[in-house]
């Protein structure tokens, strides 16, 4: 469907779990939709197997610049984060891991109390609301070992992980739940196994937005599905509502307005707010929906890091599907551990381009070179687990321009004590598990650019403590919503798409009956 | 950067780096590295970086070749790169032990020429089509249909684990009385 620039539509902005699910729900009940995406559309014939080319066909590489003392700052200053700049978003590169929120992560403060430095705070839902969409996200999706579906079965970096969690006494392993299809489902086949994940799945089995929602939105006739649209700035009318959305076409770098009634920002958490600042105005110098000043701030990446280990004999970790093995033992907050909230460990391989890259940025040498030389029998694992927001932790408009000339973003990352004692905990119980197997020489790898980009909107039931409401809709601006993770009020240990999908499956929900009601 | 003694060296080095190239400026386009012997001191900075007994030289030269492009792209590049060429051949690296060859790295890490060879080695060494092979890495495997059963789980030397949940793993997340871990609010953090 086209529609007018000069017709007041619904726009979203971003195509990724966040914008394409709120863009289904709307437009299959029947409500017309305009979706700008800055980067092109790549179908699954063309995603490639082959790490660096498959990186740079569709990650977002446009400036941006890093501060803080996290290690990364250092290694990666360019590329805070492993962004993809696609219809489907990052979730065209996603793995699959879908576990949900346990309940008690949806009230953090009341649970772990004070934790100095950091600015934890109750979200102003919980998980009895958010129940019944994680089952629609689930199956949406398609997580395995939920809804009835089956577990993928075990490859061989999930047989070295599992057998080692269990010679540790350990018990909640599993090769799920994760979002590509055991058997085939709703439409897609089975997973073929082929190892790859982090460069778009070629056969359809992964979920992503652009093998579900966008073709189904498209066919309902009601999306004017926009890609290499970038917006650039918000626009407002004279009472502060929000009135129509700036955006470059990517391509031949014309100016273009889309006239707005509804906007849905969904550009992940380090876009979103850069667009709201970029959106400053006379009214809202500070920018839009800013008069709490937290717009960009408490932005999390999720405390991560990774343990590879190897063997005397092959493992061919990089086989199968990266990421279908699963580890809960240790997500439980039990501050005795030296810390508060927990961690996942999930299953991981890299191929040696990346590998080469990311074992030990910066790292030389024999150890280096004999952890590699013994790629085939390599075996690698994931740590996931809640890091604390701070409000230092932040996303402002830096003095480097992107090749637009419009300010680029800065990451401003410091860890917080608590990220640290987590990661060395998980450090240690990853060398246990791997030792326990036999392993001859154990690595532990320092944060990749993040893959996991939370918090930067914050969702507060009170005004002066976030950006937007329970729904996602900025406490500041009626018609204006955001609809990605950046509106995650803690992060909590788990991989976050579930949650964005099951939160944008709700707003999508409330937006339509707001609209059909004359609300908006 | 900060500013260390040896980045002052390296800074009076490129000096005199840069007055040597001006006085050459008259011919067009210097190439450096380009004498015989330039790519294989190189090469040899790189396995002594990442040292693999099973890759064969060309491999290694391969990637020297890539870095020395680097080293061509600018002016600056150039600069820097002779410079750190020159430091290389004076040491006659190529002839030495590789604990020497380790000491040597090891007091120039950190200077542009040491980044850009290492930059360049971590990333072009893992990603040659043939260092692939030495690994057993299979690369592309989509257009071979992906890994079977008995390909994606061929490991032989554990027993095959259990792939679904564990019956009590709902019973532990949904346990909703964090509050019992929360009586301790002091974090250790070592
Ligand atoms: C390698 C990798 C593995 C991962 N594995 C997992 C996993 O196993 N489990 C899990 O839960 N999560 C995983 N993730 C994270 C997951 O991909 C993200 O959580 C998810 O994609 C976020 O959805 P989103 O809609 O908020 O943002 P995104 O998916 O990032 O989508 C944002 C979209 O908005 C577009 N956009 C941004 N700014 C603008 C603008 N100004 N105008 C127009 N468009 C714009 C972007 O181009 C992008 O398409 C992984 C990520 C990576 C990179």
């Amino acid at each position: 469907m086209k529609i007018d620039k000069k017709e007041k539509a619904v726009v979203i902005i971003g195509t990724g779990p966040g914008g394409a699910t709120v863009a289904y729900e709307l437009t299959k009940r029947g409500i017309p939709v305009v979706s700008l995406e800055a980067g092109p559309r790549i179908m699954k014939e063309e995603y490639k197997n082959d790490e660096w080319p498959a990186f740079s066909q569709m990650a977002w590489l446009d400036k941006r610049t890093m501060s803080g003392n996290a290690r990364i700052v250092k290694d990666f200053n360019g590329l805070p984060s492993w962004l993809v700049k696609a219809v489907g978003g990052t979730a065209t590169h996603w793995a699959g891991a879908t576990p949900r929120f346990l309940d008690y992560e949806w009230k953090t403060k009341s649970t772990y109390g004070n934790v100095k430095g950091a600015s934890l705070l109750d979200w102003p839902i919980d998980g009895k609301t958010m129940k019944p969409y994680y089952v629609k996200a689930e199956n949406a999706i398609g997580s395995t070992h939920r809804g009835g579906r089956p577990p993928l079965p075990a490859n061989n970096n999930y047989k070295v992980f599992a057998e080692g969690a269990k010679r540790n006494g350990y018990k909640f392993y599993a090769t799920g739940p994760y979002g590509t299809n055991a058997a085939p489902y709703d439409g897609r086949p089975a997973s073929i196994q082929d190892g790859f994940n982090f460069q778009g799945d070629k056969s359809g089995a992964k979920w992503n937005p652009n093998v579900r929602e966008i073709p189904r939105a498209l066919k309902t006739g009601k999306l004017d599905l926009r890609p290499n649209s970038q917006a650039v700035q918000l626009t407002h009318d004279s009472k502060g509502k929000v009135d129509g959305v700036l955006y470059i076409d990517t391509k031949t770098k014309a100016l273009h307005r889309q006239e707005a009634k509804v906007v849905c920002v969904a550009g992940n958490s380090i876009e979103t707010p850069r667009l709201f600042l970029m959106s400053a105005s006379s009214m809202f110098p500070n920018g839009l929906a800013n008069s709490s000043d937290q717009v960009g701030r408490n932005y999390m990446r999720h405390l991560t890091g990774s343990v590879y280990a190897t063997f005397d004999k092959p493992v061919n970790f990089y086989r199968g599907e990266t990421m279908a093995g699963f580890f809960a033992d240790e997500v439980k907050n039990n501050p005795k551990r030296g810390f508060v909230g927990g961690y996942y460990l999930e299953t991981l391989a890299l191929g040696p381009s990346f590998m080469g890259a990311f074992l030990e940025p910066g790292g030389w040498g024999k150890d280096f070179a004999d952890m590699m030389d013994a790629y085939q029998n390599m075996a690698g694992m994931w740590i996931v687990g809640e890091d604390m927001p701070q409000p230092n932790n932040r996303i402002t408009l830096g003095s480097s321009k992107d090749q637009f000339g419009l300010p680029a973003p800065n990451v401003h990352f410091d860890d917080h004590p608590n990220d640290t004692a987590m990661r060395e905990h998980a450090y240690k119980v990853g060398e246990k598990i791997y030792k326990s197997v036999g392993a001859v020489q154990t690595w532990r790898t320092t944060p990749y650019p993040h893959t996991h980009n939370l918090g930067s909107m914050r969702m507060s039931s009170k005004k002066k403590d976030g950006v937007v409401n329970k729904w996602g809709r900025c406490h500041d601006i009626k018609n204006l919503f955001v609809s990605d993770g950046s509106v995650m009020t803690t992060g909590a240990a788990c991989n976050p798409t579930l949650t964005i999908v099951a939160l944008a499956i709700r707003q999508g929900e409330y937006l339509a009956s707001q609209l059909k009601k004359g609300n908006i | 950067m900060t500013i260390t003694r040896r980045n002052l060296l390296l800074g009076a080095a490129s000096a005199i780096a840069y007055t040597q190239l001006s006085t050459l400026q008259t011919k067009a386009d210097i190439k450096i590295a380009s004498k015989a012997g330039d790519q294989q001191m190189v090469a040899s900075m790189c396995r002594a970086l990442y040292p693999h007994k099973r890759f064969a030289e060309n491999i290694y030269m391969d990637v020297a070749a890539g870095a020395i492009k680097k080293g061509n792209a600018d002016t600056g590049s150039k600069i820097m790169f002779r410079v750190g060429l020159d430091g290389l051949q004076a040491k006659k690296f190529d002839k030495l032990s590789f604990k020497k060859q380790t000491k040597y790295l090891k007091s120039i890490e950190g200077s542009p020429f040491f980044n850009l060879v290492r930059g360049h080695t971590t990333v072009a060494l893992y990603d040659h089509k043939q260092v692939w092979k030495i690994l057993g890495y299979e690369g592309d495997s989509f257009s071979k249909g992906g890994y079977k059963k008995g390909q994606y789980d061929d490991l032989d030397w554990l027993p095959n684990p259990r792939i679904e949940e564990h019956p009590d793993l709902a019973a532990f997340l949904n346990d909703s009385s964090p509050t019992k871990y929360a009586s301790s609010k002091i974090i250790k953090t070592n």
